[in-house]
C-alpha cells in the first residue's frame, strides 16, 4: 500500500499536535476539522460501543467512496475522545452514567458536508446502525494544552494526570476545558498494561484573583 | 471421534521424517509428504515446521550436508561427486554451504583428523545411513503461554477479491474491494477484514501464492465485476492473535500448529486459515499491527 500521494494528518501533525512525550509537556492546538459523535454513560457501554462503530463506519464510507471516485484520498485519523460532565470536567467522583463525551476522528477539511450526508444515506439504505446520523463534521481549537503519553489501563490515567496537573501548575496555568484523549491502541487485543494513550489537558492561565478549584 | 494426542502427532511426524531420510535424493512434493502421516496438505507445512523448528527444505538441506560430510570422512567418493548427491551443481556452491555449517571446507574436513560436533538441530533430528531413526523430541513451547480460544463460527458470506502474487502484495486487492463495498454504504460496524490464504506463501513461489481479501456482506449482495461471493465455512477454530508485521506471521503459525495444535487433542480441518484484520495497515505502525489467526479444526 503507498502512501505517498495520501493526506495523513496524524504523521503531518506528529511532533506537534500528536506528540506522545513522557514527560507533560505544553503545545499549542490548533483549529482542526473532526468527524463527531456525541453520547453519555459508561465508557465500554452499549451505546458507547454503537457510536464508536457509527464512527468508524462513517470515516470509512467516506474514505472509500473518495477513492471509488478518484478524488483525493487520505489516511483515517486515530479515534480520539472527550470526557466531561453536566457538573464539571473533573469525572473524579461523578458516576460513569453520567460520563458525557465525545468520540472524534480528525478528518482533512477537503471532506465536505455533503459527503457526509451521503455517506449516512448509503450506510443507512443497507440497514447498518442508525446512530451514523449522528455523526457530523465539527471544528475544534483547544489552544494551549498540556500533553502526555499514558501506558497502561485507563484506569490509571490518574498517574499521569496528576503528573500533567503539576506541570501545569508549574507553568502558571489550570485546566480548562474537557479532558482529550487520543488512542493509539486497540483495546480488543492489547492487554491493559500495554495501552497507549495521548492524554490531552486544555489550559488557560491561572488569574490573579482566582484560587485554584476543588 | 478419537482425540489425537501429541504422541500420534509424533508418531505421524516420525513416519514424514523416515519417509524424507529413506527418499533424500527425491524431490517429494509437499502433498505427497503430506499424505505418508494424513496431514492436510493445507496445514502440514506448518505443522512441520512447529515441531521441528526448520522448514522441510531446511531440514532436507541439513540432512543432506550431514549425508555429505559422512562420506568425506568415511569414504573415497571424489567430492565433485558428494557435491552433486548433496543436491549441489557445482563444487563451488557445495564448498560455500558447507563452509557456512561447518567452518571448513569439504576437503579441510576431510584431511583433518579428530571429531566434528553434530550440526545444531532443535529436533535432535539427524542424517542415519538407512534412514533408522526411532525417536524424535519436538518443539517445546518457551516463554510466555500461547493464548489460543476455540470459538465455533457461524458460515460467513464475503464479498472477496483475488489476488495473485506475492503476498505482501495483497494491498491493491483491499483497496479495490474496500473502495467498491464503502461506495455501497457496506463498510459498517460489524464488517469483517479477512485475509484467505489458499497457499502457504512460505512454500508457495511467490508469483502463485493465491490469496482473497474478503469482507462479510449480508445475503442480498450479489457479485459484480472482479468482486466475488462466496461463504466461509462455519464450525470450530482454533484463535490466536498475532502482534507485529505480517512478514512474522510464520512465526504464530509456526506456534499455533507446532506447539499448541499437537497438545490440544484437535486435528485440523482441510480448509485454509483464517486471518482477521483489527487493525489498519494505513494508519498503524507494522509493529502495532493486530491480526487474528483463525485456524479451522475438525469436529470434535
Amino acid at each position: 500500500m503507498t502512501t505517498n500521494d495520501k493526506i495523513d494528518l496524524f504523521k503531518q501533525l506528529k511532533k506537534a499536535e500528536y506528540a506522545q512525550p513522557k514527560k507533560p509537556v505544553l503545545i499549542d492546538v490548533a483549529r482542526g476539522i473532526y468527524l463527531t459523535i456525541d453520547g453519555v454513560g459508561p465508557p465500554g457501554g452499549d451505546e458507547f460501543a454503537a457510536k464508536v462503530g457509527a464512527l468508524y463506519a462513517m470515516a470509512y464510507t467516506i474514505k472509500m467512496t473518495r477513492k471509488f471516485d478518484g478524488r483525493q484520498d487520505y489516511v483515517i485519523g486515530k479515534l480520539e475522545g472527550q470526557w466531561w460532565s453536566d457538573r464539571g470536567p473533573d469525572l473524579k467522583n461523578i458516576p460513569q452514567e453520567e460520563w458525557r463525551w465525545k468520540l472524534m476522528i480528525r478528518t482533512p477539511d477537503i471532506v465536505g458536508e455533503g459527503e457526509v450526508q451521503e455517506a449516512a444515506k448509503a450506510l443507512l439504505r443497507k440497514g447498518k446502525a442508525p446512530e451514523v446520523e449522528q455523526v457530523r463534521l465539527e471544528a475544534i481549537a483547544e489552544g494551549p494544552c498540556v500533553q502526555m503519553l499514558h501506558v497502561g489501563p485507563y484506569e490509571r490515567e490518574w498517574e499521569t494526570l496528576s503528573q500533567m496537573l503539576a506541570f501545569a501548575g508549574e507553568q502558571g496555568c489550570e485546566p480548562h476545558g474537557r479532558h482529550h484523549e487520543i488512542y493509539l491502541s486497540d483495546p480488543r487485543r492489547v492487554p491493559p498494561q500495554r495501552l497507549k494513550t495521548i492524554l490531552r489537558m486544555p489550559v488557560k492561565e491561572i488569574a490573579e484573583k482566582n484560587p485554584a478549584g476543588p | 471421534m478419537k482425540r489425537s494426542t501429541l504422541k500420534d502427532y509424533k508418531q505421524r511426524m516420525l513416519r514424514v521424517l523416515l519417509y524424507i531420510q529413506q527418499h533424500l535424493d527425491e524431490q517429494t512434493p509437499l502433498e505427497d509428504l503430506a499424505r505418508t502421516a494424513a496431514f492436510s496438505p493445507y496445514h502440514f507445512h506448518r505443522i512441520f515446521r512447529g515441531m521441528l523448528g526448520e522448514s522441510v527444505k531446511e531440514h532436507i538441506r541439513r540432512l543432506r550436508l550431514e549425508r555429505a560430510a559422512m562420506r568425506l570422512k568415511h569414504s573415497d567418493m571424489p567430492i565433485t561427486r558428494v557435491a552433486f548427491e548433496a543436491g549441489y551443481e557445482s563444487h563451488e556452491a557445495f564448498t560455500r554451504a558447507f563452509k557456512a555449517m561447518r567452518g571448513v571446507t569439504p576437503s579441510e574436513f576431510r584431511s583433518r583428523n579428530g571429531t566434528y560436533p553434530q550440526l545444531k538441530s532443535l529436533s535432535q533430528v539427524h542424517f542415519r545411513e538407512g534412514g533408522a531413526i526411532d525417536d524424535f523430541e519436538p518443539m517445546t513451547p518457551g516463554g510466555e503461554p500461547m493464548e489460543v480460544k476455540i470459538e465455533r463460527l457461524g458460515p460467513m458470506r464475503v464479498a472477496f477479491i483475488r489476488h495473485i502474487g506475492p503476498y505482501d502484495q495483497c494491498g491493491g486487492a483491499w483497496e479495490k474491494l474496500c473502495a467498491h463495498l464503502g461506495k455501497k454504504g457496506l463498510l459498517g460496524p460489524d464488517t469483517a477484514y479477512i485475509g484467505l490464504c489458499h497457499d502457504d506463501p512460505d512454500v508457495t513461489p511467490a508469483n502463485k501464492v493465491r490469496y482473497d481479501a474478503c469482507c462479510t456482506v449480508s445475503d442480498d449482495f450479489a457479485p459484480q465485476g472482479e468482486v466475488g461471493v462466496t461463504v466461509i465455512d462455519g464450525g470450530d477454530y482454533a484463535r490466536t492473535t498475532h502482534f507485529g508485521p505480517f512478514d512474522k506471521l510464520n512465526e504464530t503459525y509456526a506456534r499455533l500448529m507446532g506447539e499448541w495444535l499437537p497438545r490440544s487433542g484437535r486435528e485440523c480441518r482441510s480448509a485454509p486459515c483464517l486471518e482477521f484484520y483489527l487493525t489498519d495497515p494505513e494508519n498503524t505502525d507494522p509493529e502495532d499491527y493486530i491480526t487474528d489467526i483463525y485456524a479451522p479444526l475438525e469436529p470434535e
